[in-house]
């Protein structure tokens, strides 16, 4: 299985004599909405259309965004429609078993192409008047051609393709930006903290059944940073969860509570938490059991082993997140400065048993499914602080990111910078990443306005 | 009435799919698809869908139907006949026999009148 390095096929949107609006949008400058240093963040980058709009364009349009697991594709046709931040993609294998993306809109009159969630086809058909487009993009039917123009040439209006599309162990990822640094180098020792899932396997991951999707009334922003940085808040929102998942007449333990542990903090905005203590995991059982954690040390390192591939939490930058021990991978789709789509999948390793497979579904549903009673407890605060976010005097009033600022340091076991368990650090980097892309012009804004006093 | 064209055995066709003899091979003017259906017969239909341009051996078989992969015109396998819009016309047909292990395609030899 191949992945498109770069795009195979032009993007051919201008055609002709049209070009789009002389000015593009106006951008806001974020500086004085985020102090990183002093660790406050001003609300309304939770609530502001203006701010959604331009994340959309310099956030999402130049970022590496998850699309799907390679494991959803087998065969060439096998596709799946997503979305890179609000645009509407198709995921699919050509003939040549090469993953592609493409816009998920007709070239003729803006129908969505694809309105399946997933499935196998020879060629994507529009509904409205036929056109047809085959694996490649190219479009192939046109019907009652013979009535347009000589120079109507069906190669100008193929589908536009997704320029780069990336492969990190089994998770897809894409960009908008033919020109971005390679998915690699932007996850940089991000790789060390996602190989303690993506890698306990010498056979990889792979999905088990559909997609769950929920949606949840709060900012995208606000479930991306807590999967980063947020171990906080586990033994107050999910103090009941925790005394359910105890062992039976066992009680509180403090060991669950007052857990060790370090939070990486990556300078592109990715972060990962995770408890250090190497039986502080509860995972199903038939998982647990599953393992040969000599053989898991001999590979991951004992570090990886007693941090990262336990009760951890991550994101990578912007929008996926991931649950190792859970099995959960997932995608914050923004819908509206004050709506998420949660897309979930349940990541299992390749060669365990059916048994242990369906142990480790059945422990995700449990826990992070879409009534999982943890994820229940997460979703209700981050819509507890959308729903009350549109008062004005709410709204003017800046939120508190300072604990464990300067605890971060290089540890000597844990590559990259990486702060205390209990911290906003990766949170700060989080959204220091994130005012640097919005006050920073985008691919697709040429000529970039020129820098004052020339 | 045209020679019979040996076009292999019957597994080199699986369930549900199609070959393509093209016109050169079939000494037609169209290329020929060659079916094997769902009922475990073979049959053959010009292979261009009588609707727009698309090959009817990558459609769909479904029981002893086909639909075409692009516009979902649906066509009988048995008698060629245009079973749904946006097809109006019927597809040729074309006998096939199995010998033995054989598939013998009569290129030109209609099924409909015989
Ligand atoms: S909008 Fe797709 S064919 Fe007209
Ligand atoms: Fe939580």
């Amino acid at each position: 299985m191949s992945t498109t390095e770069h795009c195979p096929s032009e993007a051919n949107a201008a055609i002709g004599k049209m070009r789009g609006p002389e000015h593009g949008p106006k951008n806001i400058d974020v500086s004085a909405l985020v102090d990183t240093e002093g660790g406050l963040i001003d609300r309304s980058i939770y609530t502001d259309p203006g701010i959604y709009d331009q994340e959309m364009r310099r956030i999402f349009a130049r970022s590496w965004l998850f699309l799907a697991h390679t494991s959803q594709f087998k065969k060439p046709g096998d596709f799946f429609t997503t979305f890179m931040g609000q645009d509407p993609v198709i995921v699919t294998m050509d003939k040549t078993k090469t993953i592609r993306a493409y816009l998920n809109s007709c070239r003729h009159r803006g129908v969505r192409l694809c309105r399946a969630d997933a499935g196998a086809t020879k060629m994507f058909t529009c509904t409205y008047h036929g056109w047809s487009f085959d694996l490649a993009g190219a479009l192939k039917t046109v019907p009652n051609e013979k009535a347009y123009p000589e120079d109507f040439d069906k190669k100008d209006w193929s589908l536009i393709e997704v320029p780069r599309l990336s492969e990190y162990k089994g998770l897809l990822f894409a960009n908008w930006d033919k020109d971005a640094e390679d998915l690699e180098d932007t996850l940089g020792d991000m790789r060390y903290y996602m190989d303690a899932m993506l890698d306990r396997d010498p056979e990889g991951t792979e999905v088990m059944g559909g997609v769950m999707k929920w949606e949840l009334e709060g900012n995208w922003k606000l479930a991306a940073e807590q999967f980063a940085t947020d171990w906080y808040h586990v033994n107050m929102s999910h103090a009941s969860a925790l005394m359910v998942m105890s062992p039976t007449g066992k009680g509180p333990k403090t060991e669950i509570v007052a857990t060790p542990g370090r939070q990486y903090v990556s300078p592109n905005g990715h972060g990962a938490g995770f408890p250090t203590h190497p039986k502080s995991r509860f995972d199903a059982q038939a998982v647990h059991e599953h393992y040969d954690y000599e053989a898991l040390r001999e590979r991951l390192g004992d570090a990886a082993v007693e941090g990262p591939m336990t009760t951890g939490h991550a994101t990578v930058f912007p929008s996926f997140s991931y649950l190792p021990v859970n099995g959960s991978i997932r995608i914050w789709h923004p819908k509206g400065p004050n709506k998420i789509e949660v897309w979930a999948w349940i990541l299992v390793d390749k060669s365990m048993p059916d048994d242990v497979k369906d142990a480790q579904r059945l422990y995700n549903l449990r826990t992070f499914g879409p009534s999982g009673i943890f994820e229940a407890d997460d979703g209700e605060n981050w819509s507890e602080i959308q729903a009350i976010s549109d008062g004005f005097i709410t709204n003017s009033v800046p939120l508190n990111f300072q604990m464990g600022i300067g605890s971060e340091k290089e540890d000597g076991v844990y590559p990259g910078q990486t702060s205390e368990l209990y911290s906003d650090a990766a949170g700060r980097s989080f959204y220091k990443h994130w005012s640097k892309l919005m006050n920073t012009p985008a691919w697709h804004e040429h000529p970039a306005p020129a820098p004052a006093g020339e | 009435m045209s020679e019979a064209i040996n076009i292999g055995t019957i597994d080199d066709i699986d369930e549900g799919e199609a070959r393509v003899i093209p016109a050169e091979e079939n000494g037609t003017d169209q290329d020929i698809a060659v079916f094997h259906a769902e009922d475990g017969n073979f049959y053959a239909l010009d292979d261009t869908c009588t609707h727009e341009t698309a090959s009817l051996a990558d459609g769909w078989i479904e029981g002893t139907e086909v639909e075409c992969p692009v516009h979902s015109a649906k066509f009988c396998l048995k008698s060629g006949t245009a079973l749904c819009m946006p097809a109006t016309i019927a597809a040729r047909t074309h006998k096939v026999e199995v010998s033995g292990q054989d598939v013998l395609l009569y290129p030109a030899v209609s099924v409909v009148d015989a």
